[in-house]
């Protein structure tokens, strides 16, 4: 079962090889690769597979290991073993990723699913995940892929060429990689966004953040936004409830608000866990003073699953407490997700209060927006409003880190 | 106290609780009684398990008891030792262990003919060797097992082909395969994360649903976060999410597995093939590192048997100028893990090495 909309695995690979054929009858993206054998009297049927790449983001050690640098956690990883996300593995002192195109899961969404509310409303994402995450969530909403290895998990091949072309083909303006942590197959995500700039087709990367600076500048150059979930706002949250921290994920915002590119925060509020007033005011002010007043947040609503089941579903009053409390920090954009029908689902100019987009679950209404500005007062709206904008993103270049304090004056020397 | 709400956690957990509903609280408590050692603690090895899985109570002051037996046909390289030989040296330390003159007496000790068997064998780098988990596998059917009660396995089908097995789901004669054989659903693994103590994870369903009863049929090799991997580390292979319990040397995740109820219920026996140990590099298989020990350990207490592992291995890298585990900041702190968990006895004091054979000490 695909634990994000519900398919069989049959349906999955019944949808995704026809989508695949549509796109490119005569590349096959549908291959299976490194099929396993099967032992004598097993019965038959698909079997998990894994596609091999070499990694881009590590160190060689000696005796045959490898430092992995692409996430923070840095493993150091020796050989037959495997990352932490457990799909990069040491072959002979040699770093592979084994989901370079094997995807777990591959369907059309809103961009508004993602979400993303600034950026193209109203278009569609061919969205797609491999196995794997480079952090433990205990409220994983996709655990069933993301927690899982890739041979555990049914998948199929599809190179980069081959999914540019489907979403081409599906008049997908943009290709999300999500569902799960698409740092832990950047490769896969570096390669197919070049190519899909090539062909007019963006790129977007809903993500964990849990990234290195190196690694996550070189994928910026070809992606067009990127959604990063800010889990919480303390270090005790991150450890206890993601085995991951927080801190790498805040540098992580302020590069890509170094490099300039479109990005959009969604906070899964969890009651109890997440949800204090002092620490919603600490985030907003911290996304104030480092992001901007404009970046767009959404506070989703927790549903029970994977390894929290004890909690109920967020309170839709939290989740208004947390947009107010944001908002009286300074933050202009505040939605509130995984609530269909709330007021908060649409954006609102900030200079004259009239809305700009209207949203009702996924339907969009873009009328009250002109040229990128609230058509009532004419208040520049931040965002990306047209694929021409989105594919014109260029990177900036890395900012150079601030002076020096010039060195204290010489006392005149003794003559 | 949540500040804007004005109510605790534990008021809002209370009232949270009915909103749940019972069934979404169930999913953590699963497994959440691991901390209840049904293995008993160091002398729960020295007396064999009645059949049943249910370990008697610990005798005070008893040990658990490690069998080694150690023979230069066991050390031979190329094709391995002779089948037939590994069968008489480990029904010899069988008796051993169990007290009785007859093997088919001591393995009815451990298991009985209801029983469904499996031989958890390592396949990563240097294997498990075929020929002592085939000696296993017919000292258990020796008892009154069909073979087809018997399962070697490990994760993947490859790996087992990888490393010498047969890979055979069914037909006549023990089966061998891997949990990605029980595949397409969930890739083998069972549906519900099971928690036990800082791990939560999916067991495979070969443990689960297809056997009464387990052997760790391990290979003793030195593992570059844990220290060593022998019995216990062995199940690492016996979770869907490895990869997640390398942090901290591994610690308290190896224990926290082997403290979960599928295998700590099913656990008998573990049988170490210590033929050609590696005590440096490992887990990737370093031919420069090993050694022909020759030897098999075989003990109903696997952090007795991990403990004299570990020390054979420490031994060996001393005499190989190397420095200790502890010195590379890579300290087998599992055992002690293991032993708090009740899973057996992990200080030397408290474990008879029992030695058949060239002394067990000797690293030469």
């Amino acid at each position: 079962m695909n634990p994000r909309d519900g398919k069989t695995r049959r349906e999955f690979l019944r949808v995704a090889g026809a989508a695949a054929c549509a796109a490119c009858a005569a590349c096959a993206p549908g291959r299976r690769a490194h099929a396993q054998s099967q032992p004598e009297g097993q019965a038959g049927g698909p079997r998990p597979q894994v596609a091999v790449h070499d990694a881009m983001w590590y160190d060689r050690l000696p005796d045959k290991a490898v430092k992995c640098r692409l996430c923070p956690r840095e493993c150091t990883v020796a050989d037959v073993e495997r990352g932490y996300c457990g799909v990069r593995e040491n072959r002979g002192g040699d770093y592979k990723t084994l989901v370079y195109g094997a995807l777990c899961s591959l369907n059309i969404d809103p961009i508004e699913k993602k979400p993303l509310f600034h950026y193209l409303p109203g278009t569609t994402a061919l969205s797609v995940a491999t196995a794997g995450c480079n952090m433990e969530c205990k409220f994983c909403q996709n655990w069933n892929v993301s927690q899982y290895r890739p041979e555990q998990v049914d998948s199929l091949l599809v190179p980069p060429e081959n999914l540019v072309r489907m979403a081409a083909a599906r008049r997908c303006p943009s290709i999300a990689y999500t569902y799960t942590e698409p740092v832990v197959f950047a490769e896969y995500v570096h390669d197919t966004a070049a190519l899909g700039r090539q062909q007019s087709v963006g790129s977007v990367m809903i993500s964990n953040g849990y990234i290195r600076e190196e690694a996550l500048r070189q994928l910026c150059r070809h992606l067009t936004a990127v959604k990063v979930d800010l889990k919480a706002f303390t270090e005790k949250f991150y450890a206890e409830q993601c085995s991951g921290r927080l801190a790498p994920v805040l540098e992580a915002l302020e590069v890509l608000k170094d490099i300039g590119i479109h990005t959009e925060i969604v906070v899964l509020i969890i009651p109890t866990l997440n949800d204090s007033a002092g620490e919603l005011a600490a985030m907003a002010r911290w996304l104030v003073a480092r992001l901007g007043p404009d970046v767009p947040v959404h506070f989703s609503r927790f549903h029970p699953i994977y390894r929290v089941k004890n909690l109920p579903p967020t309170p839709v009053e939290m989740l208004d407490r947390a947009r107010k409390i944001s908002m009286d920090a300074g933050l202009r954009y505040v939605y509130v997700g995984n609530v269909p029908f709330h007021a908060g689902e649409s954006t609102y100019c900030p200079s004259c209060g009239k809305t700009v987009i209207r949203r009702v679950g996924y339907n969009v209404d873009a009328s009250g927006l002109r040229d990128g500005a609230c058509r009532a007062c004419g208040h520049k709206i931040p965002g990306v409003w047209s694929q021409e904008q989105a594919l014109a993103f260029r990177p900036r270049e890395k900012s150079a880190p601030p002076s020096p304090p010039p060195p204290p004056a010489r006392a005149p020397a003794a003559s | 106290m949540n500040a804007a709400t004005g109510i605790t956690r534990r008021a809002f957990l209370t009232g949270a609780a009915a909103a749940a509903g019972a069934g979404a609280a169930g999913g953590l408590a699963a497994g959440c009684a691991a901390e209840a050692p049904t293995v008993a603690p160091a002398g729960g090895g020295l007396r064999p398990a009645p059949v049943g899985g249910t370990r008697p109570a610990a005798t005070p002051g008893a040990k658990s008891r490690v069998v080694v037996i150690r023979h230069d046909a066991l050390a031979a390289d190329g094709q391995g030792p002779p089948p037939g030989r590994v069968r008489e040296l480990l029904d010899e330390a069988a008796c051993a262990l169990a007290g009785d003159a007859r093997a088919a007496d001591a393995w009815a000790r451990w298991f009985k003919p209801a029983d469904r068997v499996g031989i958890k064998v390592n396949c990563l780098g240097y294997p498990t060797r075929p020929a002592v988990a085939a000696a296993i596998a017919a000292a258990i059917a020796g008892i009154g097992l069909a073979p087809e009660q018997v399962i070697i396995w490990d994760r993947t089908v490859d790996e087992l082909r990888r490393a010498g097995y047969e890979p055979r789901a069914s037909g006549r004669g023990v089966r061998c395969f891997g949990t990605d054989a029980l595949a397409p659903r969930g890739g083998g693994y069972g549906t519900e994360i099971i928690t036990s103590g800082a791990i939560g994870s999916l067991y495979s369903r070969i443990v689960t649903d297809e056997t009464t009863a387990l052997v760790s049929a391990c290979v003793l090799k030195d593992h570059n976060l844990a220290g060593l991997t022998c019995a216990m580390k062995n199940f690492f292979g016996a979770i869907h999410n490895p990869n997640k319990y390398h942090d901290d040397g591994c610690d308290p995740f190896i224990a926290d597995v082997c403290a979960g109820p599928p295998v700590r219920d099913r656990l008998r026996l573990a049988v170490c093939d210590a033929l050609r140990p590696q005590y440096q590099g490992g887990p990737s298989h370093r031919t420069q590192w090993q050694w022909p020990y020759g030897g098999l350990l075989v003990s109903a207490d696997p952090v007795a048997l991990d403990r004299v592992a570990l020390e054979v291995l420490a031994r060996k890298r001393a005499a190989a100028g190397l420095k200790p585990l502890e010195a590379e900041g890579r300290p087998a702190r599992h055992l002690a893990s293991a032993e708090a968990r009740g899973l057996g006895a992990a200080d030397l004091a408290r474990i008879e090495v029992i030695g058949i054979g060239k002394t067990w000490m000797d690293v030469a």
